[in-house]
Formats: structure tokens, sequence, C-alpha cells
């Protein structure tokens, strides 16, 4: 074995089992032996532990999580169990170690320590291993489970302190001086108004200004010209564009399942959609939080806060899980919903709990249990929400106006109809010699338990159970002469998957046999029908899936239908060996058996027999009625007004112009405007999306874990949160019983009562890492440098004050995100110019005084979306499906992301791969960026649409192209071009020319939004 | 199309940065400067330069392969007792203990036991070490290919070539450092898809490039059609022009002339990536060698001998996947493990055969590490069907590896008497993981990167050990 100083997650899958700790077998001397263990403890055993182990076990470090600076920490052993039990050398793992009989070779990497060494650690331990103080002064070993008060002393996690700006002016801008002041820097001038307002314009909308909008500011001189500038930006529908992208890293967005297939999941982009039109509402951040974690709890029947819970599904999640992986996929989808909620909101990695008490945080495993019980029964789901009821509503009246004109035009051409059906009466009234009778069934039964519904067309719809195996058996009677064969067919419906025909979990049906038997109704022996033959409109295969493999007797073979087949209509037919000609009637017993594949069962049964002539496909279906119909045709004799009303019924399809009507009918039904949007939802009650999984798609309870794994379980976990943030003891604070009627057990809401609670729960940690995320997208970098971890791995806040006082305000407007977006805004410290400043650099190289501004490079998203709206071809339409294609000229956010297929022009550009919060992006420069802004097909087009732009708004004389480029300084970089640039260009384009005009100037073009300028926020 | 981050030589970085750097150093790494790709020592010299990974996608039959189990010959037919029918993917399947279809023999000096599966790779056993006591914790394609490509069933952990690459930085000026090629038989990409060969949570330059096996393989290397090449020099020069004008007095000049450098390497790289992927360079005789030629086996010799033109080239971690996605499109005979097994050996015998010998002749194999395994092996028992298969087994499976740093003809571990288990010298795929690192000159435990409030580690908490058997 070998002590380890990481963790990760493979520990627990493996499943690895301790040891028991050993029973301690006291001796009968040991008080005795204890004395003398002692003295051999002070004399040498302490000195040679404190040289040769202390360092990497509970000195400066504590490898494989064993620290051996006191008794109880050496007793208590490590991640692989007890280093040592007392009184017996022989068996002590340490001792093993030091002697080389085991690996790792203690110490470590260094030559094996002399036997005479080994051998008076071993008579310590002989003697019971005593100390008489800790190795460390002062060092105890402590419980993990147990928070402490001074577990609570960690700055982010005490309650806001309530800091006054210790000066006058901007209070941004006084908690900084102040600060900056020990090391003697000030803030740099103001930068020039085109560089602000371009600032300001690409850091709230991801967009640079119009050129108007700059020269507006430029000459607007009132006092709060800025202000009006700040927002009018915020007021923009492009802001929530530009800042829920931000949010959707945090919130490990994408629109697949990741794993084997990556699945789409072609309705969770609404979740998008909520984060934007929260974004530009200003939503309240804490109900934006209340909302994604159970607003369907906080705002029942509320479409908006139900797509909100699309942030619990966003995650990761296996397509194909076997008996064996069921209980862990669904602790792994437990824990991507609380890790991701844990450093969304409060900026812990409450995942790391998962295995054993949290390393370096306050968070017991205990704790991490008890909060994950929130989503026990919590699923995706696509459930139909009313998205746009006023819409909706029109266009469902519309369509209803349409339906109801057809219908009069139909029953008015019907009444020309009936004349020429009794004129077809009177000639004779033939119906056809060979036709299938639809039977109308006796009974229908399932064995394995399926519940069957009539659908009143002759077809019945099964329900209920889907065993493995199943055995139907449909019953009718008929007085039909010279029978010759039966028709199956098996229909299709919306209740299956893809909508069948078959029970089975991918919509196929398997049937083994089918048998027929025949009972005269006057009196007889039940006989079996011989089968001759069999044809279907499709069959899955030639031979073991064939339907003629339905006629034998093997189980394993028979009539399916995949690979084509499904969600279509399918029928077969089957021919008696002799035609079955019974005077009186006969009772007709069909049999299917489905034995093939598991849950392999006909979802939607109809029987038709065939009389009068040999069974075919094509064979036109008559029904049962209408033939009974017939002798009374022939004579001529009189039908009773239900009678006639039942031929025509039959009758009337005959006719072409009739089934037009049908037709258009059917093309208006398919056409119904639904008033509701299938909505990827994670939350309870509701019918789970399912994956090819050997399990339930969720377990009933949470158990507490030892380390991680599944198979140690340690009894069930109840609902509580962290410690650590909690001001009171027990839950009932934040308890949220649901009405008896709700479909989920409340504990989501509990938990987000708890979360946003700033008295006594999370809600101040939520609020400073609200607040740093927004300083940190606008400054670069948090004033906790590491936004996603709050906890004692984390950065510590260059200004705590700073950090707490905006945190206050968050809290105080009403947790309104615009509002401390324009504190920020109006912020000296944000004004300031990029220019360079060798000395500041010097003083402060990482620049965690906030004295300067340093450029840096903008997101893909945000490059891309400025070329396109620079060439003058974005598309502004907001929301809805997104989309793959990179030609797409939508803003980037309206990307699909699909996991397996990340677009090449924003993962070239750190676009994080969405499987985990991330809470910032690293910044890297390589070649591929180059490559593309160089030769993509779409960088080219946009320059080409760059070039049409400036040609359609400039004119120009001769060769000098200088209108066309100060333009496009003006549109591309917000200023004029400098003379050495006007001249650089002019002679470019000039050296274009003969390619054309157009080109020579999209390669100008081109060049320009490859410019570090227009890619850096300056 | 799935485009992905590359990498290339001669980067820059800027915000966020300097935490990696410091991940760097604390990793035991010389400090990289502003470029994320900068070639970097490792802990202790390193055996190997480069490495060519021949994934066998889908989990190739250790019994029906290099793991000859006569006692499976005199058990045919018969149930295994005990056995846990949830083992495989198909627990209702379960057949009777299955002797391989294939006939074995010893080979080469070493008197190796292989399967007819492969009769030319089998003439280079004397260059080859064996691992038979491989192990791995999930019966399911794509947690297993996850651990075995990032060391972790679940999704999202960095690749082994994203460590190494963040570890030691790229040799190539002109070309990724990491490199994967895929099935170009459209059949599917390896279950789980990129996330194979993902940077996970490692900055996405360490990602490797997927070459796209048809078309261009690799994204925006050929310039716009309507741009001449002259033309695009006079661009590039002109946006260097405005670049410096731009520049002047900017705080954050040193990644500024960064960017500006990665065009003019981009501009480079468009000539030198082309060449470097162009097969038809190599003479008749040993594009023939690896049976380019051959129908059944073109696709393989042509990714085989690409590989060995990348790490020609200072291309440090080439990955090539045998098969695609879907059971019978890969290795993953569940039905009919004859019919299957003869086909994806058949495609991959001659080439691999001749990429071994054709390292050798250029002496590129004593710094070229080839490793061959897949994500798990398979049961020796019957998958029931028509035609019997095997259903996979998460408890066994063999891999080879050859060259750098390697002890030919060993054969580390052993399975039980029916090769059902692992149960000598046990290989779990974290010491698979740390005996490559250890050949690349990195030692597993130092390699860390601190994410989501750890020093997450490629090999993870367990006890690892580095196969020291199998080490020259």
């Amino acid at each position: 074995m070998k002590f380890i100083q990481t963790t990760s997650i493979a520990a627990f899958i493996a499943g690895t089992i301790l040891p028991a700790p050993a029973a301690n077998v006291v001796p009968p001397d040991h008080a005795e032996r204890m004395t003398k263990g002692l003295e051999l403890f002070r004399t040498d055993v302490a000195g040679i532990l404190k040289e040769h182990c202390l360092k990497c076990h509970g000195g400066e470090k504590t490898k494989g999580d064993f620290d051996l600076a006191t008794r109880e920490g050496l007793l208590l052993g490590g991640a692989e169990g007890p280093a040592l039990k007392p009184f017996a050398a022989a068996e002590s793992m340490m001792l093993k170690m030091m002697r080389h009989e085991e690996e790792p070779h203690m110490p470590e990497k260094k030559p094996k320590l002399p036997d005479a060494v080994i051998a008076k650690v071993a008579a310590w331990i002989d003697l019971g291993a005593p100390y008489d103080a800790p190795l460390v002064v002062g060092k105890v070993v402590r419980d993990k489970s147990v928070v402490t008060e001074e577990d609570r002393k960690w700055w982010a996690f005490v309650p806001l302190t309530k800091p006054v700006p210790p000066s006058g002016g901007h209070p941004v801008d006084a908690f900084l001086k102040a600060k900056a002041a020990e090391k003697k820097l000030s803030l740099s001038p103001e930068a020039d108004r085109r560089t602000l307002i371009r600032r300001a314009a690409l850091d709230l909308t991801g967009l640079p200004p119009e050129p108007e909008a700059v020269e507006a500011f430029l000459a607007d001189k009132s006092p709060d010209a800025w202000e009006k500038v700040v927002d009018a930006l915020l007021a923009s529908p492009r802001y929530g564009e530009r800042w829920a992208r931000h949010w959707l890293d945090v919130a490990r967005f994408a629109e697949s399942s990741g794993f084997e297939h990556d699945y789409d999941r072609p309705h969770a982009f609404h979740y998008r959609d909520f984060v934007i039109r929260a974004a530009n509402a200003d939503m309240p951040f804490d109900q934006f939080a209340k909302w994604q974690i159970a607003g369907d709890e906080f705002a029942p029947g509320n479409a908006e806060a139900m797509m909100a819970t699309g942030f619990l599904g966003a995650g990761v999640f296996p397509t194909q899980i076997t008996a064996n992986e069921v209980e862990r996929t669904r602790y792994d989808a437990l824990d991507d919903m609380l890790a991701t909620t844990g450093s969304a909101f409060l900026g812990l990695t409450v995942g790391c709990a998962r295995c054993h008490d949290h390393k370096f945080d306050p968070i017991p495993a205990k704790d991490y249990y008890q909060m994950l019980t929130t989503f026990t029964k919590t699923v995706r789901s696509n459930v139909d929400l009313v998205v746009d009821a006023d819409s909706g509503a029109k266009q469902k009246a519309a369509h209803d106006a349409k339906v109801a004109e057809l219908k009069a035009s139909l029953a008015a051409y019907e009444k020309t109809l009936r004349p020429k059906m009794d004129a077809w009466i009177a000639s004779g009234g033939d119906l056809p010699t060979t036709a299938v009778q639809t039977a109308v069934l006796e009974s229908i039964t399932s064995q394995g338990g399926a519940k069957f519904t009539d659908l009143k067309d002759g077809s019945w719809l099964a329900g209920g159970a889907n065993p493995k195996d199943d055995v139907y058996t449909l019953v009718t009677t008929t007085s039909a002469r010279q029978i010759t064969g039966i028709k199956l067919e098996a229909l299709t419906h919306e209740s299956m998957r893809g909508k069948g025909p078959g029970r089975a979990s991918n919509g196929n049906f398997a049937l083994s046999r089918i048998s027929v038997t025949a009972t005269p109704l006057k009196g007889g022996v039940a006989r079996e029908v011989k089968l001759s033959g069999a044809e279907a409109t499709h069959q899955q295969n030639k031979d073991s899936l064939s339907v003629a493999s339905s006629l034998d007797a093997e189980r394993k073979s028979g009539w399916a239908v995949d690979f084509g087949g499904i969600g279509k209509d399918q029928a077969a037919v089957f021919s008696f060996a002799e035609p079955l000609d019974v005077e009186g009637g006969v009772r007709i017993a069909v049999k299917l058996e489905f034995y093939v594949n598991d849950a392999h069962c006909i979802g939607r049964p109809r029987l038709g027999i065939f009389a009068g002539g040999p069974p075919a496909l094509k064979t036109p279906a008559l029904p049962a009625a209408i033939v009974a119909l017939q002798p009374k045709l022939r004579a001529k004799a009189a039908l009773s007004p239900a009678e006639s009303d039942a031929l025509f019924a039959w009758w009337r399809e005959r006719d072409a112009e009739w089934r037009q009507f049908g037709a258009k009918l059917d093309a208006l039904a398919k056409a119904e405007p639904k008033n509701t949007t299938p909505v990827m939802v994670c939350v309870e009650g509701y019918k789970p999306i399912v994956m090819h999984s050997q399990g339930a798609p969720f377990l009933e309870k949470t158990h507490i874990l030892k380390r991680g794994d599944p198979n140690q379980k340690q009894g069930e976990a109840s609902q509580a949160f962290l410690q650590v943030l909690s001001r009171e003891s027990g839950i009932e604070r934040w308890k949220w019983t649901p009405p008896s009627d709700a479909k989920s057990t409340g504990q989501r809401r509990t938990f987000a009562n708890w979360l946003t609670d700033v008295e006594k729960g999370g809600g101040t940690l939520m609020a400073r890492v609200t607040a740093n995320r927004i300083w940190q997208q606008h400054f670069g970098r948090g004033i906790v440098a590491t936004p996603n971890d709050f906890g004692k791995t984390g950065a510590l806040p260059t200004h705590p004050e700073l950090l707490d006082w905006m945190a206050g305000e968050l809290i105080r407007s009403g947790w309104k995100m615009k509002s401390l977006h324009r504190i920020v805004l109006t912020s000296a410290a944000y004004r300031q110019s990029s220019a360079a400043d060798a000395a500041k650099a010097a003083a402060d190289p990482e620049n965690t005084l906030f004295m300067r501004r340093v450029p840096r490079r903008m997101e893909g998203e945000a490059v891309r979306d400025s070329a396109l709206a620079v060439a003058g071809i974005l598309d502004p339409t907001m929301f809805g499906a997104g989309t793959l294609d990179e030609n797409s000229k939508r803003r980037s956010v309206y990307f699909r992301v699909k996991r397996s297929q990340l677009l090449n022009s924003m993962v070239v550009f750190d676009a994080p791969e969405p499987l985990s919060s991330q809470g910032s992006r690293p910044t890297t420069t390589v070649a591929p960026q180059a490559l593309l802004l160089m030769n993509s097909p779409q960088v080219r087009d946009w320059s080409l649409a760059f070039a049409r732009r400036l040609l359609k708004e400039r004119t120009f004389s001769g060769e000098d192209f200088s209108p066309l480029i100060s333009r496009a300084y003006a549109i591309a970089l917000s200023r004029e071009p400098r003379p050495a640039e006007l001249a650089a260009a002019n002679a470019f384009i000039r050296n274009g020319l003969p390619a054309g005009q157009d080109k020579a100037v999209a390669d100008f073009c081109q060049a320009l939004i490859s410019t570090n300028e227009f890619a850096y926020l300056n | 199309m799935i485009t992905r981050r590359q990498m290339f030589q001669r980067a820059g970085a800027g915000f966020g940065w300097v935490a990696v750097q410091s991940m760097l150093a604390r990793a035991g790494f010389a400090a990289p400067g502003l470029n994320p790709l900068a070639p970097r020592a490792g802990h202790f010299p390193a055996k190997a330069k480069s490495v060519i990974w021949l994934f066998m996608n889908g989990g190739p039959s250790q019994v029906d392969t290099w793991d000859y189990k006569p006692e499976l010959e005199k058990r045919d037919g018969q149930p295994m007792p005990g056995f846990d029918p949830k083992t495989g993917f198909f627990p209702d399947a379960v057949g009777g203990l299955m002797k391989s279809p294939f006939k074995f023999e010893q080979h080469g000096q070493t008197g190796s036991w292989g399967s007819s599966l492969f009769p030319k790779l089998a003439k280079q056993v004397d260059k080859m070490a064996f691992i038979h006591s491989c192990f791995t914790d999930s019966n399911n394609h794509s947690p297993a290919l996850f651990m075995m490509n990032t060391g972790t069933t679940r999704m999202g952990h960095p690749s082994v070539g994203a460590w190494v690459t963040y570890g030691l930085g790229s040799e190539s000026e002109d070309l990724p450092s990491f490199i994967v090629m895929s099935d170009p038989k459209n059949r599917g990409l390896p279950k789980g898809n990129a996330s194979n060969w993902t940077a996970g949570f490692l900055p996405g330059v360490y990602q490797g490039t997927w070459l796209k096996p048809q078309g261009e393989p690799i994204a925006n290397l050929k310039r716009p059609a309507d741009l001449t090449e002259k033309r695009q020099r006079e661009q590039l020069d002109f946006l260097a022009t405005l670049n410096r004008e731009q520049m002047a007095g900017s705080a954050a000049e040193n990644e500024l002339a960064a960017r500006i450098n990665s065009f003019e390497l981009a501009y480079r790289m468009q000539t030198a990536a082309p060449e470097a992927f162009d097969v038809n360079r190599e003479p008749e005789h040993i594009r023939k060698q690896y049976g380019i030629d051959l129908p059944h086996c073109a696709h393989m010799a042509l990714q085989c001998l690409t590989a060995r033109r990348l790490v020609e080239r200072g291309v440090r971690f080439v990955q090539i996947y045998s098969g695609g996605m879907e059971n019978q499109q890969s290795w993953d005979g569940h039905a009919d493990i004859v019919g299957n097994h003869t086909g994806f050996a058949a495609e991959v015998d001659q080439p691999f055969a001749a990429l071994l010998a054709d390292l050798e002749q250029r002496g590129l194999l004593k710094d070229t590490l080839v490793v061959c395994a897949g994500e798990f092996g398979r049961l020796p028992i019957s998958q029931k069907g028509a035609k019997p298969g095997r259903d996979h087994n998460p408890h066994a499976f063999t891999a080879w590896l050859a060259g750098a740093g390697i002890k030919p003809g060993v054969h580390h571990g052993a399975t039980d008497d029916v090769g059902f288990k692992a149960v000598v010298d046990r290989v779990s795929v974290h010491d698979f993981h740390a005996t490559l690192l250890h050949l690349l000159g990195i030692d597993h435990e130092k390699l860390t990167f601190r994410y989501s409030g750890l020093d997450q580690r490629l090999t993870g908490v367990e006890p690892t050990h580095i196969v020291k058997s199998i080490l020259a």
C-alpha cells in the first residue's frame, strides 16, 4: 500500500474495502509495558519519528491522510486504515513498510533505516506505542465530522461585516485607494471617452458600440453622460445574452447527455433562454437561485420557473447503464447536482466531501449526504408547458375556425352524396367480392397482465403491465364462410416509445408464434387451424426475425419490425392451409406469443378476417356490419335509417372528392397549434427521461456512503444543510411542506430557503460569491481570484471589506445585479486607462491592487459576435432552439452545445468543456486561433460582408480608399485611423485591386478583425 | 464534424495562465513562461520521447488473442461455477465456458503464445512485453473507455495525452503534441466520443487534436479559395503592421506580441502540417509494407504510417482507435466472436507488424513507446446467440507494449485457469498509467493540477505501482 496525497473520484468507485480496525487485545501487563514504552518514546522513538516520518505525516504534509503527530492520529491511521496495532509490532503495517516487507517502502524514496532503529520502533509498538506529548506542539486530533466555532471563523463563513468606505468619493474607489496607499500606488488616469464606451459596450453587451453611439457620447457634455451610457447598455437586450453566457459556464450548461451516445436534449435550450430573460429583467438573484433549484415548488404553474430547473439537469448522464452501475451512476448524478449548486452559489467544493470529510473545509461527509437528500427524487423530465399563453390561444382560435368552416362544407357536400348512394343501391349495390372484415372482438386478454382499451376502430391499446414474456388471446365470432386467413395489424400509438408499434423500449415487438383455433358456434370441438403462409408489410430480417418465423414453435424467433419499421403501422396476413367453412358461425381464437425478446409485445393489435378470396396485404378492409348488409342490398330491401347511416359511413370513402375533404381535415388536425411546448425540467413527480438502463431512473432513498461507495451504505440520510453556514440547528426554519396534491417532496424548496437566507443560512456567502463574479467579469480577476472556491484551498480576498460592502449592497438592493454593475462601472477604478505603467507593473505585477487596467482577450463568443456585428450581418433573433451550424449569423450564445461536437470556433478560444461548473476561463493564445481568422470560411464571409457594407455606406474617388478605411475603423475599433494606419491600409487595398475591389477591401476587413485591438477588451 | 482544440507550438497565454504556471511549478516542472506548450524536462530522464497507443476499441478477448488457456479446451461447454451473470452486459445470455475458436502457437525466440488472429504481428513478439493481468472498474464501454483514457470512469477528467502535454509541453513547432485518429470507415467514434481525448479541467490547449478521417484532417489549414498565397502573405504583413501600431504603450505587451507571433506560426503550419499527413511521400515499398494497397487493412495502414511520420516530427502522443462505436462495429464481439475478431484482426495485423518493424529499422523504436490495449477483456464463457460471442469482462485483459524502455519478451502477471480474472501480479489501470508516465520521465504522484479544491492526479488515490518487470 501507499500513502497518497491527493484524492479523486476513482477511489471509491473501485470499491476499496478497508480492513476493519483490529480488536484491541490489551495484554494483562499493559500498564507496565506502557511505562517502559513511554521511556523508550522519550529517549529514542520520538526522535526517530520526528526525523524520518513527521515531515510527510503530520508536519509539513499529511500524506495519505496519516498524521502521526499525536497518538490518536497514529492509531486512527490513514486512508488505508490503521497504521499499527498496539502491542503487536509484527502485525503493524507501518513496521512492515519500514522493514521493506510491504510497499511502499518507508521512509519513501530514502534508504531503509538501520535495523537497530527499526527494532526500537518495533519494541515501542510492542510496548503499546505510548506518547508523552504530541510531536508537534499543541496539535490535537480532531473529529472532522463536527464543525467547531473555530471553523466558523473562516472569513467566507462569518456574517457579513458592515464596512464603511474609508473615505469620501465613490465607495469602490475609497476601498481600493486605502489598500493601494500601503504600497504608495494610486489610480491611473481616466481613459478617453472612445475607450470607455467601447470598454463598457463590450463588457456589458459583448458587442462594440455603434459609431453613432460613440459620437453621441463624445458630444454629450452633461455631467451624467457616463451614467446614461451605462444605463443604456444595461437596458439593452444584448446585455442578457452576454451575461447569461458567463452564468452558463458556471452552470456547466449543455444540451446533450454526454457519455456513450451523447443523446441530444432537444428541449434543454429553454434553460438558456430563462437565464437570458432573467438577466435582462434583472430578476433578483435570490429568486434566480431559488427558481433554478425549485422553480416548480416556488412558482407552481409558472413556465419560466419550471425552465429554470434545467440548471439541475444540465450535467452529463450516461446513456447506457448496466445493472452493476445503476446505483453508482445515480449517486454520480446527485453529486453533479449538489457539487454544481455548491460551486455556483456558495463557491464551495462540496463534492470533495463525497468520499470523506472535506480535507480542508469544514464540510463533513455527513453534511454532504444530508444535503444530497435534497435531490433524491429529482430527475430530468420533458414536460409540456404553456410557454406563451396569449399567442397560443389566438392561434388555437384561428385554427378552430378553419376546421369548423371545412366541416360545414363537408356536411353540405355529403348531402349531395346521399342520393348517389341510393342510386348505387338501386343499381345493385355490389360490395367488393373479397375483403378483410375487421373483427369485432369478444375478448382480448393478456397472461402477463396487460390491460386493453377499445379504441373503437377495431384496435385495442395495451397498457399497464409489460412483462418480459406475454401471451395475448384475441377472440371473435363470425358468420363468414370460406375464411381463407387472418390479418394481424400492429398499429402505432403516441403512448408507445417511438410510437411503437411494439411496447419494447425501442418501439419494436417480436411475435414468437401465432396460432388460431376455431370452434363451431352450433357446437362441436375446437380445432387448431393450420397456417400455411405469411406475408408482412415489413420484417426485421429474412430469418430469425421474419414473419415466417412466427409460424413455427421456436420461441426465440419471430416477426419483428426494427430497422425501418418503427413508428409506422405494420400488418401481416396469415393464410389458412384449408379454407374454414362452418355453417352457423364460428368462434375464432387467435393466440399471440411473445418470447423472443424482453417486453417485445404488440401494443395496439387489430384483427381482420379474410372471406371469399385469397388473403393479401392489399385487400381493402370491410367492416363486419357492412358485410352483414349484403343480403339486404342484394334483395334491394329497404334499409333502416341506422343501417343506411352505417352504409353511408363506409360508402362515402369510395368518393374521391369526399376523400379529399378527409385528407384536408387530417392535415388540419396534424397542424393544430399546440398551446404547449415541451421543456426539459429537472424536478420531481413527472415522467423521467429514460436511458438504456438496467435499473430505475432514481433510488427511493439516499444513504450515507462510506468512501462514496454505494456498496458500503451506512444508514439512510435525512435532510440537513452545511453546519458551518447554519446559524440555527435543525431545518425547521427553512422547512417547506408542499400541499397534499403536490408532485414533489418540498425538499428542494427547503434547501433553497436555507441557501438564500442571509440571516441564518447560506445567503451571506451566496452574496459574496455573486458580488465577486460581477467584479471578476469587469476586472478580469475576482476580489477572490478563485470564483468557485471560497474555501481554504481558494485564494483569499484581496479586498475583503470591499467584497463585503458589495455583497451588502447586493442584498440591500433586493439582489439586483444591474445595480451592482452600475456601482462598479461608475467607479474611477473601472474607468482607468490601460496605458502601460512600468513602475506600477513592477510594484504590483499581478495587479492585485487594481490600480491599473490590463487589456485582456475577449471570449470566442464576443470576438465572433463582434465580427458579425461590424460586418452588419448579425441576426438579432433571440431565444429558441440553437444550431450547430457555424454559418449561423445569430449570437454565439444560441449555438447548440452538444458535448461531443463542441464548435471549433468556440473551443479554440478557450470555451470550457461543459462538464462541471467553471468559474473562469483561462486565456491562451495559440496558432489555431490565428488559422481560424486567416482561413475559416466564416471569417472570410464576414470580411466580404463587411467590405460590402463599407462600399455601400461610403463613397470614395479614384484609388483613395480613406473614407472607407475611416468608416471601417469607426465601426470596428470605435476610433479614427492614425495617419500611418491610413497609409498602410490604402496601399494594402490598392495592391489587391487586380482581384476585384470587393475582395481587396475584404482582405483589409479580415486583417482589421484579426487585429489584437479588435479582440482585446482594453 | 467534430473539430477539437488543437495545440501547436509557440503559443501565448494571458489571463488565468499565471495560475496554471504555478501549478506546473508545484508539479515539478520548469515554469514555461508565456508559452503553455514550451517543451519542458520531466522529473527524471525519459526513456520514451513519444507514445503510439493502439486502442483496441470495444475490448478484444484476451483468451482469443495473447492469453492462451489450455484449460478452456478441457472444460469447453461446461458451466462456470459461481459465475455472477451481472459480470457482463447481457445477464440473460450466459453460456458455458467456451474454448478459443482460434489456434494458438508459440512464436519467436521468446516462445510467446499467440492465436492465429495475428500471423504477421506474431513475428514481432520478441519486441513486445505482455501484461496479462490488467483489470478495470467497469463492465460498460464508455465508463471503461474513460477509465483507460482518463483514469476514472466518470466523464470529464483529462486524458493521458493531455496530462502528458500539460507536463512536458510539445517538442514540435508545427504540429499538435497530442493527435488522435479514429475509425475512418464510418463506423463511428469510440463510445464517449471526444471525452476520450479531452483536456478535462486542464487548460484547453492540452486537448487531443482529432484528425478528421475524411477531408482536411485539421480545420482551417487551407487558405480561402479566393485568396492567393502572395495576397495572404501581404495580408499578414499588413496585419503585423497594424498590430505593431496598436501595441505601442499597451499594458499587455508580451501577450500581444505572442499573438502577433501566433499568426506567423499559423502561416508556417499551413505547409508543415499537410506535409506530415501526406503518406504519399513515402516510398512504395514502405507503403506496401504497411498494407496500404490491401483493401481490408488500407485504412489502418494509412493511420499507422501517419503515426510514424508524426512521431518522427516530434509529436509526443498519438492514439489510433481500431473499430468504431456500436457492437459489431468494433472489437465488441457479443454475437459471433469468430467473425468479429477475424475481421478486426485482419484490419490491424499487417499495419501493426509493419509499424513495429518500420520504427525499428529507422531507429525510432528506442524512443517510441508502442502500447496496445482495449478498455476491458471478454469473458471465457460464451454469450448465447445464433453464433456464439463473448460478453464484457472487466476482471482481465491483456495489454502489450514495445519500444522505448520496454524489456522485450516479458510476460507480466497471469489470469486464472480459464482467463476470467487477473490473479497474479494484478495491474490496475492506474498502475498502467503510472508505468506509461514513468517511461516518459514523469513521476505520476507529482503530476498534479489543482482543481475543485484538490490536487488532481491521473492515477487517483489508490495505491499505485509501476510495473517494473516490463521495464528494460
